[in-house]
């Protein structure tokens, strides 16, 4: 899953960066409206964390320009701005949550996950597919109820997977959405992961789509 | 007298118009008097020359009236208009006599007259009248050392009738012109402070919150004064928004450093570490405490004037952020009998902080369900926020509305809202009341000056 934050305070933009790396996240960084724009319009992200007073170009503008482009990320607005007009003002310019300064990561993390989730069109926490329960709340993957431990790595391919089950998945997508812009990309790192997840999961879950890239299936 | 433009001016063309009328009156009255007793001489003076004409004296000092004199009334009794001649070789009195003065005489009073002379005296008459009395003495060629009082008089009431007659008159017509200009004055002047009372009634839709400025034409002695006021009404408003700026920026440049502090705490288990979060934590909550009571003091030390805020929008919009914020919750928000005409008087802003922070407190304590409905009475609108949770024991609600106290410590953000509600409620002379709701939860409500 892959995170872009808007702010414009380098070490605030650290911490959020440090945290949400630390969260399972690919994180790409802007610190003033411009590039933000520029970044939300070109790469797909899966969620943004935009805060609103930001250089050249406000955060309020930037999320009514892509949201005018039909750019439909989820947008979580994190500002010190607590007024319940800017909340509102925020929402009906179509931001998706609204958290303000100072918080507790804590509750930006499960927030995030709420939104990438619900983005998804899952109501519950937990994702299932077949035997599979991914916890998104503590990234706990169970089969038939028991535990499976995963890397980091797996994981963020897993937890992809998981929440567009059934959908093909180019590996194209997978690495923009697994790994930040200024990542060294390596598609063939993308095989290695699916294969090594392929070994903790039921025979065939992942199937591979020739040509296309490769889909979560549940075992009939 | 001296708090009344109106009746100020009015007593000022009062006293002009009685004025002047009762003078015109007068002076009129006296003329015509005037002018009638000069008349009234003029025809005695006729009388008595006609009588000087027609008076024969034989040698022997009788008298005798060649003719008799002309006017009808000096042959009537008591007709009001006489003559008589005195005198002669016997000094008699009522020596000749009209048929007027039947059987009297006139008792006038003695008099030295040279040759010619006239005198007018004022004497009795018969029928106990007052007479007007012209005399002149003559003495004839023929008889030198006899002289012959020639007396005409005439009633003073023939004089003062036609006099007191036209008076009346006179009265009765200055009467109703002074009437005239009294209502043209109070038509003058109604008119001429209708400006005002148009600019009154402006200014009071102004203060009740149905226009923001002074609207319409006023004449050029008034626009200067609507024209500041409209400046002052501007000012005012820029004031406020400054006020928000200004608070709006201090909250940006005090919490997000707060917000560094606090997440470079938690990554440590530090006693230190522990201190800044709790502190972090509380200088958060001070900051938005006082920064929304000083919004809402800088709107309301203004007077800020003219601010009408349709309810229903701003609890839509706010149900919407709800509906974001607690997504996770699946609350059903309800709003129930809120009517699109119900406005409150004030700042929009503010009632969003005060709406706001009410269905985020019930939103963030509900089991399912957040029910909203408001009514008007009395010129106060009361809202209802109603939720499903706990809600809050007795001591908790007056803890929870004093200034500062948390009653949650554990959800992050919270504790304050109530309280900023509560005292922004208070600024705009409205209040706020904690309460068990049907649902079983709490019950707030806010009551508001409506617009």
């Amino acid at each position: 899953m892959r995170i872009l934050v808007v702010e414009d305070e380098p070490t605030l933009a650290q911490q959020l960066a440090d945290a949400l790396t630390d969260a399972g996240y690919a994180v790409d960084r802007a610190d003033n409206g411009l590039d933000a724009h520029y970044l939300g319009d070109t790469e797909p992200f899966d969620a943004v964390v935009l805060d609103l007073g930001l250089p050249q170009m406000d955060g309020l503008t930037v999320l009514g320009k892509w949201r005018n482009a039909g750019r439909s990320m989820p947008v979580l607005i994190l500002t010190a701005r607590d007024d319940w007009h800017q909340k509102v003002a925020g929402i009906d310019a179509g931001a998706d949550d609204y958290l303000t300064k100072p918080f507790h990561m804590a509750e930006l993390l499960a927030r995030l996950r709420a939104l990438i989730r619900r983005a998804g069109g899952h109501a519950s926490a937990l994702l299932n597919c077949g035997p599979l329960c991914l916890d998104t709340r503590n990234s706990q993957l169970t089969r038939d109820g028991q535990p499976v431990s995963l890397t980091s790595h797996e994981y963020r391919v897993l937890s992809y997977f998981m929440h567009h089950p059934g959908k093909v998945i180019s590996r194209t997508e997978l690495t923009e959405h697994l790994y930040a812009q200024d990542f060294d990309r390596d598609s063939n790192t993308i095989e290695v992961f699916v294969g090594r997840l392929r070994k903790k999961l039921p025979e065939g879950m992942i199937e591979t789509v020739r040509g296309l890239g490769y889909r979560l299936v549940a075992p009939t | 007298m001296h708090r009344s433009l109106r009746l100020r001016l009015l007593a000022g063309s009062l006293v002009w118009i009685v004025a002047a009328v009762a003078i015109t009156g007068f002076l009129l009255a006296d003329l015509f008097g005037q002018h009638v007793r000069e008349r009234v001489d003029a025809e005695l003076n006729g009388h008595l020359d006609q009588l000087t004409a027609v008076l024969d004296v034989a040698p022997d000092g009788s008298a005798t009236l060649r003719l008799p004199l002309s006017d009808p009334r000096l042959s009537r009794p008591y007709a009001g208009l006489y003559w008589q001649v005195d005198g002669g070789p016997t000094g008699a009195i009522g020596l000749l006599r009209s048929r007027s003065l039947w059987d009297t005489a006139l008792a006038v009073p003695p008099d030295a007259l040279a040759d010619g002379e006239v005198h007018v005296h004022q004497v009795d008459g018969p029928d106990a009248s007052q007479l007007r009395m012209m005399e002149r003495l003559i003495r004839p060629a023929e008889l030198p050392d006899t002289a012959y009082r020639l007396i005409v008089a005439i009633d003073t009431r023939q004089i003062d009738e036609p006099v007191e007659d036209f008076a009346t008159l006179l009265a009765i017509a200055l009467g109703v012109l002074a009437l005239g200009l009294a209502a043209a004055a109070v038509l003058q002047v109604g008119v001429g402070l209708a400006p005002l009372g148009r600019m009154r009634d402006a200014l009071g839709a102004v203060r009740d919150g149905h226009a923001r400025r002074l609207e319409g034409d006023y004449p050029q002695e008034v626009q200067p004064l609507v024209d500041e006021l409209n400046t002052l009404l501007a000012h005012n408003e820029a004031t406020v928004e400054r006020a928000r700026t200004q608070a709006g920026n201090l909250a940006h440049a005090v919490k997000t450093p707060l917000a560094i502090l606090a997440n470079a705490a938690r990554n440590d288990s530090s006693d230190l570490a522990r201190l800044v979060d709790e502190q972090v934590g509380d200088a958060r909550r001070q900051v938005d405490y006082h920064l929304a009571l000083a919004r809402a003091r800088a709107a309301a030390a203004v007077q800020q004037a003219g601010l009408k805020t349709p309810l229903r929008p701003v609890l839509d919009g706010l149900i919407r952020v709800m509906s974001r914020l607690h997504a996770e919750r699946n609350l059903h928000i309800a709003l129930t009998d809120v009517a699109d005409t119900l406005a409150c008087r004030g700042d929009t802003q503010d009632l969003q902080e005060m709406l706001g922070n009410l269905l985020d407190n019930a939103c963030k304590w509900a089991r399912s369900q957040v029910s909203i409905s408001a009514t008007l009475s009395d010129g106060l609108i009361t809202v209802h926020i109603d939720d499903d949770g706990p809600g809050l024991s007795e001591a908790q609600r007056t803890a929870v509305l004093a200034r500062g106290v948390r009653a949650d410590e554990h959800t992050p953000g919270s504790g304050l809202g109530l309280a900023i509600a509560h005292d922004l409620a208070r600024v705009y002379g409205g209040d706020l009341r904690l309460d068990t709701a049907p649902l079983g939860g709490l019950r707030a409500t806010l009551q508001l000056p409506a617009a």
